[in-house]
């Protein structure tokens, strides 16, 4: 581009400025019905986001004197043991859980893909439906389930010879019983998702490399794969967010102490029971901004890692 | 333009529907309560509002868990309900004392003498002379045990006779020992719930009343090194909260539990099998508290005295009888205490008249004082303790690490 041009150019610019707004009042009516939404997330998204930096930096009970205490809270929390663990515990949660459960996502999603299969609307729903279940009731299922003394899994294990387990007291099984909640919950939603992704292969792919001599291995680590790259990487992401903030399974399951020595206490439970059970405001905010790193850093190293595999 | 406007207003409308006048036109001013179910009786409020005619009582009642972050919520906006129920937690707002309405502004001085003395106390700010809110029900607790289970163990049956041979903890653990020898049932179902209860009946917990710390004081010593020797005698059940106890209670395997009056609705749910079979008495080691609720009125209140005076009324001597016989809201008025319509037998516990020995502990209950941060240093011992009963962590190992984090959590308190 020749600089005269550029000038001739500028008028109009100049121009632009006082028509946005003019732009926006012709067209306030479409404005209008978008604003609810907008008026909504600055109330209820932004400001709470604002206003939990702001806390971050105080001592507030909620009621009383809202003290500046500087940084002293993010020094409490780096030297805390009780937010590590449960740091600690939502990884090994989020790794007990989201391996499995997109594994046995993709072989079900895979089978639900079957030519061969009838009634495919039917398995679609059943298993989508153990996501909408409720979570309180699937956890007063699971305590039942895996129970120390009286539970249905100790009696399954004592039928074939394997004495009981005291699921409730163990640090990693207490993990392992959450985990499997998660799974119970979420293999079938992402299943679905899995489907949908395989039904968008084009089936000329599939055609072309039997017509080469690949056998169903690799066609599924050649072609299914590859293709559906961007489907993993949108239910890892998912997957990590959502198991970063796990919450009402562990409160139900074990109580607001996370059970036996907090072995259950994930990090959105410890973020809860400071802020509104010890009613440490501002130490439950610098909590909720540490949690925020930690799960955009992971995230991105979880997006990293799909990307190049 | 003139269709989107009305669209608008009609959505106003739909959304602030709930406040609209009545049509009947006449407008009484409102007085909100708000109550969790069975904190009051539904009929109790029914006839407030007949005996308060010339105001509307909007009672509001609000689920279980959320309630106290409801009102804590609602506290900070400072604009909620005219009078709200608050469960045993309530003296925790007596920290912040200025958001209730001091009732001893409000005549309710010459009520002290109708409720039991410890329970008034509770809520009393002695040094401002405040009372933040009146009693509702009592929690006194008392021993249930197993009369059957207990005479399969040579140990005494009837009431009377279980409580002179079981006047302190230590023969309470004496019989627990022969209990298990003899029929291999355990008489504790953790060590952290007679913790609790040991607690409950001694006037020192964790901080003193100048606010310091004592809970490295004899008191909380003693239920600790007992707690510990339920452990270490292989005595408790280690049983978690919730269904483990409640199958647990039902099938036999324990035998024994010092409870609150309001756990006895808890146990017959619980433990159906064995109607008949359970008995009460005084608890080893003396009387205790553990619950019970209160109802205040909020200093944001535009019509305090109207509040007040329907507070009073809700927990008068003849309401609490009603409260008692309508969800069993154990009664913290000595003349409700003391009517005859306690005395009644119960044939879950052989037709005992279980009711008097709660009545008896209510009188006896020491004045006691919790503290704003009870709540987290009770979490932190208990925590400990159910690490020693469930997964064989070294007690002292324990108490130490319970001494530090008490520490660690008074110097963020402090600041």
């Amino acid at each position: 581009m020749t600089q005269p041009k550029h000038e001739v150019a500028r008028p109009p610019v100049f121009h632009n400025k006082p028509s946005l707004w003019a732009e926006i009042w012709k067209k306030r009516t479409l404005y209008l019905f978008i604003s609810p939404f907008f008026l909504l997330f600055a109330v209820f998204g932004i400001f709470p986001i604002i206003y939990s930096l702001y806390l971050s930096f105080h001592n507030w009970s909620g009621l009383g004197e809202r003290t500046f205490v500087g940084l002293s809270n993010f020094q409490y929390l780096i030297t805390d043991a009780g937010f590590w663990q449960a740091v600690g515990n939502t990884f090994g949660i989020w790794f007990l859980s989201s391996i499995p459960m997109l594994f046995f996502a993709l072989v079900i999603a895979f089978l639900l893909n079957l030519p061969s299969l009838t009634g495919r609307g039917t398995y679609r729903t059943l298993f989508f439906i153990t996501n909408v279940t409720s979570i309180v009731a699937v956890a007063i299922i699971f305590e039942t389930i895996f129970s120390n003394q009286y539970g249905l899994m100790n009696y399954l294990l004592s039928l074939v010879g394997i004495g009981s387990l005291e699921w409730m007291n163990s640090s990693f099984l207490i993990k392992v019983v959450i985990a499997s909640m998660v799974v119970w919950r979420f293999v079938g939603y992402n299943a679905i998702i899995y489907l949908a992704g395989l039904q968008s292969i084009p089936k000329t792919l599939y055609e072309a490399a039997i017509i080469d001599g690949a056998n169903k291995i690799q066609i599924f680590f050649r072609i299914t794969i590859p293709m559906l790259r961007p489907i993993i990487l949108f239910t890892v992401i998912m997957t990590t967010i959502g198991s970063m903030q796990i919450f009402t399974e562990p409160q139900i399951l074990l109580g607001n102490s996370g059970g036996v020595g907090g072995a259950g206490m994930t990090m959105t439970l410890y973020m809860y029971n400071e802020g509104f059970l010890n009613q440490q405001f501002g130490y439950a905010s610098a909590v909720s901004w540490a949690m925020f790193i930690i799960i955009a850093v992971f995230s991105l190293i979880n997006w990293k890692l799909v990307q190049k595999a | 333009m003139k269709r989107l406007a009305a669209l608008v207003s009609v959505s106003f409308l739909a959304l602030s529907g709930c406040q609209l006048p009545t049509s009947s036109g006449e407008e009484k001013p409102v007085i909100t309560l708000w109550y969790w179910n069975r904190s009051l009786s539904d009929d109790v409020i029914a006839k407030a509002q007949e005996a308060f005619p010339d105001v509307t009582i909007e009672a509001q009642k609000i689920g279980g868990d959320e309630y106290k972050t409801k009102l804590h919520t609602a506290l900070i906006a400072g604009r909620g309900p005219d009078i709200v129920a608050m469960n045993d937690w309530a003296f925790e707002y007596l920290a912040y004392e200025e958001e209730f309405v001091n009732l001893l502004d409000y005549g309710a001085g010459e009520l002290e003498e109708d409720y039991l003395d410890w329970k008034w106390q509770a809520v009393e700010d002695p040094d401002s002379g405040s009372l933040i809110a009146l009693p509702i029900d009592t929690g006194p607790t008392a021993l249930y045990y197993r009369a059957d289970l207990f005479e399969e163990a040579g140990l005494p049956t009837e009431p009377e006779d279980v409580h002179a041979a079981l006047q302190t903890w230590d023969d309470y653990i004496d019989a627990a020992i022969q209990l298990k020898e003899e029929t291999g049932a355990y008489m504790f179902e953790s060590i952290t719930k007679p913790y609790l209860q040991m607690l409950e009946q001694q006037s020192d917990k964790y901080f003193a009343e100048d606010g310091s710390y004592i809970g490295d004081g004899e008191s909380i010593q003693t239920a600790w090194s007992t707690a510990i020797r339920i452990h270490e005698e292989g005595l408790s059940a280690r049983l978690t909260d919730g269904q483990e106890t409640n199958a647990a209670l039902n099938g036999g395997d324990v035998a024994s539990r010092v409870g609150a009056v309001w756990e006895s609705q808890i146990t017959q749910d619980a433990a159906p099998d064995t109607a008949g079979k359970w008995r009460v008495t005084r608890t080893p080691g003396g009387d205790g508290n553990n619950g019970g609720s209160f109802i205040g009125v909020l200093a944001s209140s535009p019509m305090k005295d109207e509040a007040v005076e329907i507070t009073k009324w809700l927990v008068s001597p003849d309401a609490q009888q009603q409260h008692y016989l309508d969800v069993n809201l154990f009664p913290s008025t000595i003349a409700t205490l003391e009517s005859e319509l306690m005395h009644k037998p119960d044939p879950f516990y052989g037709e005992q008249m279980v009711a008097d020995v709660f009545i008896e502990s209510a009188k006896n209950v020491p004045p006691t004082f919790y503290g704003e941060h009870y709540g987290i240093f009770r979490d932190i011992f208990n925590d400990e303790l159910v690490l020693v009963d469930r997964t064989n962590k070294n007690p002292d190992q324990a108490w130490e690490d319970a001494q530090r984090q008490a520490a660690r959590e008074l110097s963020r308190l402090e600041k």
